[in-house]
């Protein structure tokens, strides 16, 4: 009977401690009567029986006493919570900034640097031959990459890749761009949309199957395919989720495409952080990018410009793979070269690979480029978490207090421990679980801005991660704010404040160093905030204000493209010319030239080249950048001629083959000798060759980071290759804006079939480069003033609970004669220590920070004492303004009323 | 909660209408309510322990019992044990719930779902 009665009393543990501990010996008792009962009637069966109702009642009234606890304990929150709104409301409001800014940039930095494709199935099979990370297209006869792995691929390598049946079971390839195209649904207005060139493969590849109508398929490789396909949002954006989209066509430069299929919802292609609008297939490119032909290759240029995905065939390991395919590809180099080797430049021309990568990610741009920004982030809003948590475990502390005799006396009437702490824990659980609420909105409305704010194209979504991880934020709020009153609260001796009620001179010090060391930490964690948010905002100011080498205002920039408007090099020529002379004699113009390059515009051209008496020390040593240049570029630009002439109407053909270099060109080649009428030329293409007329100061038009590049410029008209898109460069004497519509207008009447591909200010141009700097700095710079704000509300909440515990200690020494003065320095000097306390902390923790964004900070070091002694001021000064508004409140007391109030 | 409506709490959970009525004619401890329902009943409703102190824990909040202090029965030694009894307010409510039984019943009769007595 023993062990029966044993055995059933552990199965009351299944029950809430508080009905254990009320009904539990009544329970065993009438379950030993009963078994004993049972067992003198019906024997073993019954006793069988009586066990069984036990475990039932384990498995089924159990649960429900706890749930009535679970009620009990919640309802008792909610009046806790409704009996104090403006605590209630500013806990709800602190944690839903705290979560929904957790959130917010999880979810970026899931979405961005580690979620799998959306939609597309098995993503984790899908290998990529070309580089994930980057975006864009190179013409020419090398690749760009030092350590020769080939980032993109021209449209005959990829069919190379498709048709060799032993490695993939399927190839596709995507354009690496993402372009903006003018389109018009059926006889309608032209509007813009977004979308991407891919391979008939594209969506079998990727396992997808349109929600309507049908996909292209790699058989529309080989023919004709004037289809589109367009995504689930443009669907219902544009057409409003109709059917009858089907069928529908869409106008796009030289051709109509037909619209025959829907991707499925939530499917965006291949590249992370883009949301295309529509999909054509690559066999289009020259209807839709009518002028180029980006489909074959003229040896030995090569147009690179293709992104490769595949899926391996069952067995083949990625190492195997790799080598049969760079088998066949240095292959396909040796004949596509064939006629341009040489003994000396075999190695150059041949010395590229290729790499395969696990795509389950996907290309993405951006990743790279804000992986560790996002991860900055994403570290800086969990302290602002924690910080939040810090300020609401004061707040609850300073509660906690006032409610001691209540739960004093509910520890007196019997109620245990364990039942207290729970029942307090349940209170903050339902705080937590409403700012988690809260924090949804706020991490979709932060998310919303931050996309805004960075230029991605993603959604927020409340996938299972984001979900698990919002879900554990409000768990672990929960328990960090929560623990620590709970636990200060319960073991407090039960006797004393009831005797003590509120007679203390001193207060009570175990709570109040709690409450101290959680202000020290608020403060100390806001010190990285501000650190880093100096450091960035200092960045953005460096980068606006970056010497260029040349004024950065009063310049247009105008690209047109020649080559759609039919015209050939004689006659482009001729145009150039025309259309340069007619911009001068606009009214404001002060000067006009054009480039290849232009300033800023993305583009790169770079050679490696041969320089008179110089010898390279290795082979990374003779790479140098390139631009083509009109007559009078540099005194357009505004780039001083230092040594020399510049480039002048007479450099043409038939004259002397010349180029002017850069200053940081003729330190690299020529260091300290006289560089003019020294001969330079293009490794790949002797044609290609100039003597050196003048060397121009160093200009930046290309990055706002980093060194200047040496660079050599060549005259437009002696450049033996097509400019099919000029840059043309117009210095205005004024603001540059209202010029902008005359030279539009000068550009139509000299030609109305002449496309502007771009028309901007230089400020225009320039905006994207900061744009992602600006962003992170906003950010950090908004997360570091919430910090400090809430550092200060948890410190001048500490202060004046204090100041209201020691009111009469206060008091007395204003009636002994302490001046105010006096009561508000010794107020000041206690918050001092806790600052002190802060900053000692949060230094520590602001060199760490430092590390996290080294890479992103621009002229100023990750310790820069200036913005370290710049945040420390901003700190002290908000804490001594927190502290002194209840210092003086204190100094005020009348002592009488204070003394009476005892 | 006991000056809410005998009404409200209709109706009744057969387990803590059967409690009612072990405890009409004498106040009762736990083991002994649960063997007046099964002899009641034949055998056919026998309280487990977990669901006989469950209603008797909703019970008392509900003000349908109360907790005597003392045992009624002076014979008793075992101090452990802890005696019920139906309070005022429990009544009502138990003679609420007949009447709303009656009334059903009443209402079968008329219709002819079952034979009237």
């Amino acid at each position: 009977m023993a062990r029966a009665n044993a055995i059933y009393k552990a199965l009351l543990y299944c029950y809430p401690a508080a009905f254990r501990q009320e009904y539990g010996t009544q329970m065993v008792l009438m379950f030993s009567e009963e078994l004993e009962q049972v067992r003198r009637l019906k024997g073993r069966t019954g006793e069988a029986s009586v066990w069984l109702r036990a475990a039932l009642d384990a498995l089924t009234v159990a649960p429900r006493e706890h749930l009535h606890v679970i009620v009990q304990d919640l309802r008792y929150a909610f009046r806790t919570m409704a009996a104090s709104p403006s605590f209630t409301a500013v806990a709800i409001l602190s944690l839903a900034l705290g979560i929904g800014a957790n959130t917010a940039i999880f979810s970026l930095w899931n979405g961005v640097i580690h979620a799998s494709l959306p939609g597309v199935d098995k993503p984790e099979q899908l290998v990529m031959l070309s580089d994930p990370d980057q975006q864009g297209m190179w013409i020419g006869r090398l690749s760009t990459r030092e350590d020769g792995d080939r980032p993109y691929f021209t449209y005959a390598e990829f069919q190379q890749f498709r048709d060799n049946g032993n490695i993939f079971s399927a190839v596709m390839a995507t354009e690496s761009n993402f372009d903006s195209w003018q389109i018009r649904v059926g006889n309608g207005e032209w509007e813009q949309a977004r979308g991407r060139l891919v391979s008939g493969g594209f969506f079998q590849v990727l396992g997808v199957i349109p929600v309507l109508g049908h996909a292209f398929t790699a058989a529309d490789d080989s023919g004709d395919a004037p289809y589109a396909v367009i995504s689930y949002n443009y669907w219902q954006r544009r057409f409003g989720g109709r059917p009858d989209v089907l069928g529908k066509t869409l106008g796009m430069r030289k051709t109509v495409l037909t619209i025959i299929g829907v991707a499925p919802r939530g499917f965006f292609g291949e590249t992370s952080g883009q949301q295309p609008d529509l999909w054509i297939p690559l066999r289009m490119q020259p209807m839709v990018l009518p002028g180029v032909d980006r489909l074959h290759d003229k040896s030995p240029e090569k147009v690179m410009w293709l992104h490769v995905f595949g899926r391996l065939k069952f067995g083949v390991t990625l190492p195997q793979a790799e080598a049969q395919v760079n088998s066949a590809f240095e292959a396909g180099l040796e004949s596509f070269y064939s006629g341009v080797l040489t003994a000396e430049n075999r190695a150059d021309f041949l010395d590229q690979h290729i790499r395969i990568r696990p795509a389950a990610r996907g290309a993405s741009s951006v990743r790279n480029r804000f992986s560790e920004p996002l991860t900055a982030l994403l570290a800086a809003v969990g302290v602002l978490l924690l910080i939040a948590c810090a300020n609401l475990a004061n707040l609850l502390l300073a509660r906690g207090a006032a409610r001691r005799s209540e739960i004093a006396l509910r520890l007196s009437l019997g109620a245990s421990r364990g039942r207290i702490m729970r029942q307090m824990l349940t209170e903050s659980l339902a705080l937590a679980i409403m700012g988690g609420l809260a924090g949804l909105g706020t991490a979709y409305l932060l998310h919303r801005a931050l996309v805004r704010l960075m230029d991605f194209q993603m959604s927020f979504s409340l996938d299972p991660t984001v979900v698990a991880f919002a879900v554990a934020a409000t768990l672990g709020a929960a328990l960090l704010f929560g623990v620590l009153p709970a636990w200060q609260v319960t073991t407090m001796d039960t006797g004393e404040p009831l005797k003590e009620h509120s007679r203390s001179a001193t207060g009570s010090i175990g709570r109040m160093r709690w409450g101290r060391f959680l202000v020290s930490l608020q403060l100390g964690l806001s010190l990285p905030l501000l650190v880093g948010a100096g450091l960035l905002a200092r960045t953005l100011y460096n980068l606006q204000r970056v010497d260029l080498g040349y004024p950065a205002e009063r310049l247009l920039l105008v690209r047109i493209d020649t080559r759609e408007a039919g015209y050939n090099a004689v006659r482009r020529d001729a145009l150039i010319r025309d259309l340069l002379e007619q911009f001068r004699r606009i009214p404001g113009v002060r000067a006009a030239s054009f480039s290849s390059l232009g300033v800023f515009s993305g583009g790169n051209s770079a050679l490696d080249i041969q320089v008179e008496g110089y010898v390279p020390r290795g082979d990374k040593d003779r790479n140098s950048a390139m631009d083509v240049v009109g007559p009078d570029y540099f005194s357009a630009l505004g780039v001083p001629i230092v040594l020399g002439r510049g480039i002048l109407e007479s450099d043409r053909p038939g004259a002397p083959g010349i180029c002017v270099v850069n200053a940081a060109f003729a330190k690299q080649f020529f260091d300290g000798r006289d560089p003019i009428g020294r001969r330079i030329t293009s490794v790949e293409d002797h044609s290609a060759t100039c003597v050196v007329a003048g060397v121009a100061g160093n200009a930046r038009t290309q990055n706002l980071r980093g060194d200047v590049r040496p660079r050599y410029y060549f005259p437009a008209l002696q450049f033996p290759f097509d400019i099919p898109h000029p840059i043309f460069l117009i210095r205005t004497a004024t603001d540059a804006a209202p010029i902008l519509a005359a030279v539009r207008q000068t550009v139509q009447r000299t030609d109305a079939s002449l496309p502007i591909i771009s028309a901007k200010s230089i400020e225009e141009q320039m905006a994207p480069l900061t744009a992602q700097d600006r962003a992170v700095a906003q950010i950090a710079v908004a997360f570091g003033a919430v910090a400090l704000t809430l550092a200060a509300i948890g410190l001048y909440g500490v202060l004046s609970y204090g100041i209201a515990r020691r009111k009469s200690e206060i008091a007395i020494r204003i009636a002994l004669g302490a001046q105010t003065a006096r009561v508000v320095g010794m107020i000041l000097r206690e918050t001092t220590g806790l600052i002190i306390a802060g900053l000692v902390l949060g230094a520590g923790l602001a060199y760490a920070a430092s590390r996290v964004v080294t890479s992103q900070l621009f002229g100023v070091a990750p310790q820069d004492p200036l913005t370290l002694a710049l945040a420390i001021g901003v700190l002290v000064a908000v804490a001594l303004s927190a502290a002194y508004l209840p210092a003086r409140r204190a100094s005020k007391l009348d002592p009488m009323v204070a003394l009476r109030s005892e | 909660m006991h000056d809410s409506k005998p009404d409200s709490l209709l109706p009744l959970p057969p387990a803590v209408f059967h409690i009612l009525i072990a405890l009409a004619d004498r106040d009762r401890h736990g083991y002994s309510i649960m063997q007046d329902v099964a002899a009641r009943t034949g055998g056919k409703v026998r309280l487990s322990a977990g669901t006989l102190y469950s209603s008797i824990r909703r019970m008392l909040e509900q003000g349908l019992v109360e907790e005597l202090s003392d045992s009624p029965d002076p014979a008793s030694t075992d101090e452990r044990r802890r005696y019920y009894r139906l309070s005022r307010f429990g009544k009502r409510v138990a003679g609420a719930e007949v009447e709303r039984l009656n009334t059903l019943l009443q209402q079968a009769r008329d219709t002819g779902l079952v034979p009237g007595a």
